[in-house]
C-alpha cells in the first residue's frame, strides 16, 4: 500500500512517517500544497493520501478540490487542526473521504486509514476469506486451515495489495510501486520472490499469475 | 431629592412659581395698601374739608353732603363726626362704629373697640370735623387686589408644568431611544448608537460611547482572529507531543527509544518555545493597553548589549554577529521591550542566516530619526510575502528553522507602541535580509 503524506510541521510528519513504515506502508512524504500536487500529478498509484490542511504555498482543501476536479479517486483522510464544524463541513464537501481533528491518536488513524483502504476496495468487512485461507488486515494474521502463517512484512505488504482488490490484476511494477517508497532501491526480481514465498506458505491457489499482465487474487 | 430631570425641572419649576407669586402678592399688596392710604387720606381730607363751612351745618344738610360725597367715593365705612367748639356733637354719621370724642388735628391712628381707625380731624372757629374709617376696608381691598393679580399666575402654572413636561419629555425621547437600543443588542453587537435628534448635552455622551464601542470592537476582533490562529498553532505542537509520546509507546528497541525521546524533547522545547512568545506578546499587548510609562532608552547600549547575549548562539552556529556602528541615540520607551524586540530581531537573523554568514546590527540617525538596522546574510524572504511575516503564526514556506511564529508580531507590536516603523527590505550589502525601524520622535 503506498501513501502520500502531506504535512508541514517536520515533528509531526516524522513521527507518523516512521510509524506508517513500521506498519508497512510505503510512504511518500511532502510538506507543503504545490508539493503534494506535483507528486499526486506523477505517481496516480497512491493507495490514500493524508492531508493536512493548514498548508504553505497551496491550501490543502485546494489541493484537495484540484484532485477530486482532475477525476482523482484516491482515498483522502484529512488530518488537521481546523475544528469548527463549517471547517470540518467543507473539508468533506472538497471531497475528503474522512476527517480526524489534530491531536489525534495513532491507532485511530491507522484505523482509519485501513478502513478508508478497504472501503476504496469496495469491501466492508474487515476479514478476507478464500477456500481454506483466512487474511487480517488489521491484525496482520493470516491462517491457512486455522493455522496462523507468519509472513515476512515485504510478503504481507504483497499479499495486502493483492487482497484488497480481489479480481484486480496487478502487474509487476505496479506491485512494486505499493511496495516501495522514494527512498526505497528497488532490485529487480524482488516481486517475484516475494510471490514465491507466499504461495510457499499459502498454497499456489491464492495468487494467480495472469501470464504477460501480472498477478491477481480470485473474488472470495 | 428625585434624580429624574424631569422630576427635578418640575418641582423646580414648582417652587420658581410659588416663591414668585409670593413675592408678587406681597409687593401687590404693599404697593395696594400704599396706594389705598393715599387715596383714602386724600379722600378723607376733602370729606373733611368739604364738611368744614363757615356755618355750622345741620344735621340734614350735612347727611345730605355726606352722602352726596359717599356715593361718589361708593364708600360707606367713612365715619363723621362733628362738634361745635364748646365740645357738644353736632353731627354723628350711622355707622355702628363708635369713636371717642377727642381729636388730634391732621391724621391719626386710633384704636377702638377692637378696630384700628384712620382719623382726620380739621378745626374751624365754629367747630371741629372728624372723618374716620376702618382700616380693615384698606387691608381688604389691598388683599383683594393681590388675590387678583394671583390670579393668572394660578391659572398659568399647571400650563407652565404641562408645557415643560411636553418640552422635557421630548427632548429625552432620543435619549430613551438610545437607551432602549443599547439595552436590546446582542452582547457582541458593537456597532456604533445612532446619535441623531439627542440633545447637544447629551449627545458627546453618546459619541464617547460610540469611541469605546469602537475601540473594544477592534479589540474584540484582534482578539477573535488571534484565537482562530492559535486554535492551529497549539494544536499541532500539542499533536506532535502526542504522537512523539505514542511513538516512544511503540518503540521496542534501544535505538529506536533514544530517537523518539530525542523527538519528544524537542517537542516540549518547541511547545515551551511557543507558550514564552505568546505570553510575551500578551505581555506587549497588555502593557500598551495600560500605557506604561516611557523612559530615556540608549538604543547603542541596548544593541551592544543584544549582541552580546546572542553571541554564545551565533557562534555556535557558526555565524558572524557584530555591532556595525552604535552612534549614541536614545528614545522614550520601555527598556525591557526594546530588548525584546532588538532581541527578536537579531535571534531571527542568526536563526535563518546560514553557517558562515554574517548579522550586523547598526545604530544610527537620519536626519531627526533614529533607525536601528539588522542585516543578515541569510536568504532573505520574497518580496510579496514581507507584509506577511508580520501577522501572528505566519511562516515563510520552506523555511527550515523552527520559529514560533510570533517573533515579527512581537516586534511590530512593540515597534508600534513606541511610534516606530518596521520594513523589511533586502540587504544590499549582506544579500539577505534588512530589518529597518525607525523611530520618529527623539526624546529631547
Amino acid at each position: 500500500m503506498r501513501l502520500l503524506l502531506v504535512e508541514d510541521d517536520t515533528m509531526i510528519g516524522e513521527v507518523v512517517l516512521d510509524l506508517l513504515r513500521a506498519e508497512h506502508y510505503a510512504v511518500d512524504w511532502v510538506k507543503d500544497g504545490e508539493m503534494a500536487d506535483t507528486a499526486l500529478l506523477q505517481n496516480q498509484n497512491y493507495d490514500l493520501v493524508l492531508l493536512d490542511l493548514g498548508l504553505p504555498r497551496k491550501d490543502g482543501l485546494e489541493v484537495l478540490r484540484s484532485m477530486r476536479t482532475r477525476k482523482d479517486r484516491t482515498p483522502v483522510l484529512v488530518a488537521t487542526a481546523r475544528d469548527s464544524v463549517q471547517q470540518r463541513i467543507a473539508g468533506l464537501d472538497a471531497g475528503a473521504d474522512d476527517y480526524v481533528l489534530k491531536p489525534y491518536d495513532l491507532d485511530e488513524l491507522l484505523a482509519r486509514i485501513r478502513a478508508l483502504l478497504r472501503r476504496a476496495a469496495g469491501r466492508a468487512e474487515p476479514i478476507f476469506e478464500y477456500r481454506n485461507i483466512t487474511i487480517n488486515p488489521v491484525t496482520r494474521e493470516v491462517l491457512v486451515d486455522g493455522t496462523q502463517v507468519s509472513l515476512s512484512a515485504r510478503e504481507w505488504a504483497v499479499l495486502e495489495a493483492l487482497v484488497a482488490r480481489p479480481g484486480a490484476v496487478l502487474s509487476r511494477a505496479q506491485l512494486e510501486e505499493k511496495l516501495y517508497s522514494w527512498r526505497d532501491e528497488v532490485s529487480s526480481n524482488a516481486v517475484e520472490v516475494y510471490i514465491h514465498g507466499l504461495r510457499k506458505k499459502l498454497g499456489s491457489d491464492l495468487i494467480q499469475n495472469v501470464r504477460g499482465v501480472g498477478y491477481m487474487v480470485p473474488k472470495a | 431629592m428625585t434624580h429624574s430631570l424631569r422630576g427635578r425641572l418640575l418641582w423646580f419649576l414648582l417652587a420658581a412659581i410659588t416663591i414668585a407669586a409670593v413675592a408678587q402678592a406681597t409687593i401687590a399688596y404693599r404697593t395696594a395698601l400704599h396706594d389705598a392710604d393715599q387715596i383714602f387720606d386724600y379722600h378723607m381730607q376733602q370729606m373733611a374739608l368739604s364738611l368744614r363751612s363757615g356755618t355750622p351745618l345741620s344735621n340734614d344738610e350735612a347727611r345730605a353732603r355726606l352722602e352726596a360725597d359717599s356715593s361718589a367715593s361708593g364708600n360707606d365705612d367713612m365715619v363723621v363726626q362733628m362738634w361745635s367748639p364748646d365740645g357738644v356733637q353736632m353731627f354723628h354719621s350711622v355707622s355702628r362704629a363708635r369713636l371717642p370724642q377727642r381729636a388730634v388735628l391732621g391724621f391719626s391712628n386710633v384704636r377702638a373697640n377692637g378696630t384700628t381707625y384712620r382719623v382726620f380731624s380739621i378745626q374751624t372757629s365754629n367747630q371741629t370735623v372728624q372723618v374716620a374709617q376702618d382700616l380693615a376696608v384698606r387691608r381688604n381691598m389691598a388683599g383683594n387686589m393681590a388675590l387678583r393679580t394671583l390670579g393668572p399666575i394660578a391659572v398659568m402654572m399647571p400650563i407652565l408644568m404641562l408645557v415643560v413636561w411636553w418640552v422635557v419629555s421630548g427632548s429625552l425621547q432620543p435619549v430613551a431611544r438610545v437607551r432602549s437600543q443599547v439595552a436590546s443588542r446582542q452582547a457582541d453587537d458593537l456597532s456604533p448608537v445612532s446619535d441623531t435628534g439627542l440633545p447637544d448635552e447629551v449627545r458627546p455622551l453618546v459619541q464617547e460611547l460610540n469611541l469605546l464601542f469602537g475601540r473594544v470592537k477592534t479589540a474584540f476582533e484582534a482578539q477573535q482572529h488571534f484565537v482562530a490562529d492559535a486554535a492551529h498553532e497549539l494544536r499541532t505542537p500539542l499533536a506532535a507531543l502526542r504522537l512523539q509520546a505514542q511513538s516512544l509507546d511503540r518503540a521496542d528497541n534501544p535505538d529506536a527509544r533514544r530517537v523518539a525521546v530525542g523527538r519528544l524533547t524537542a517537542g516540549i522545547d518547541r511547545a515551551t518555545r511557543l507558550v514564552e512568545q505568546l505570553l510575551v506578546l500578551a505581555r506587549q499587548e497588555a502593557t500598551a493597553a495600560e500605557g506604561a510609562v516611557s523612559r530615556p532608552v540608549d538604543l547603542a547600549d541596548l544593541a551592544r548589549r543584544t549582541v552580546a547575549d546572542l553571541a554564545g548562539v551565533a557562534a555556535a552556529k557558526g555565524v558572524d554577529l557584530g555591532v556595525q556602528q552604535a552612534d549614541p541615540a536614545t528614545v522614550a520607551g520601555q527598556p525591557d521591550a526594546l530588548q525584546i524586540l532588538l532581541r527578536n530581531l537579531v535571534d531571527n537573523a542568526v536563526k535563518y542566516t546560514p553557517g558562515g554568514g554574517t548579522v550586523d546590527i547598526s545604530v544610527q540617525h537620519e536626519g531627526a530619526n533614529i533607525v536601528v538596522q539588522v542585516e543578515d546574510s541569510g536568504p532573505g524572504i520574497p518580496p510579496d510575502e514581507r507584509e506577511r511575516v508580520f501577522d501572528r503564526f505566519y511562516r515563510v514556506a520552506g523555511s527550515e528553522a523552527a520559529g514560533s511564529g510570533l517573533g515579527l508580531a512581537i516586534i511590530k507590536a512593540i515597534a508600534e507602541r513606541h511610534g516606530a516603523t518596521l520594513v523589511l527590505d533586502a540587504s544590499a550589502r549582506l544579500g539577505g535580509l534588512k530589518a529597518v525601524v525607525t523611530f520618529n520622535s527623539p526624546a529631547r
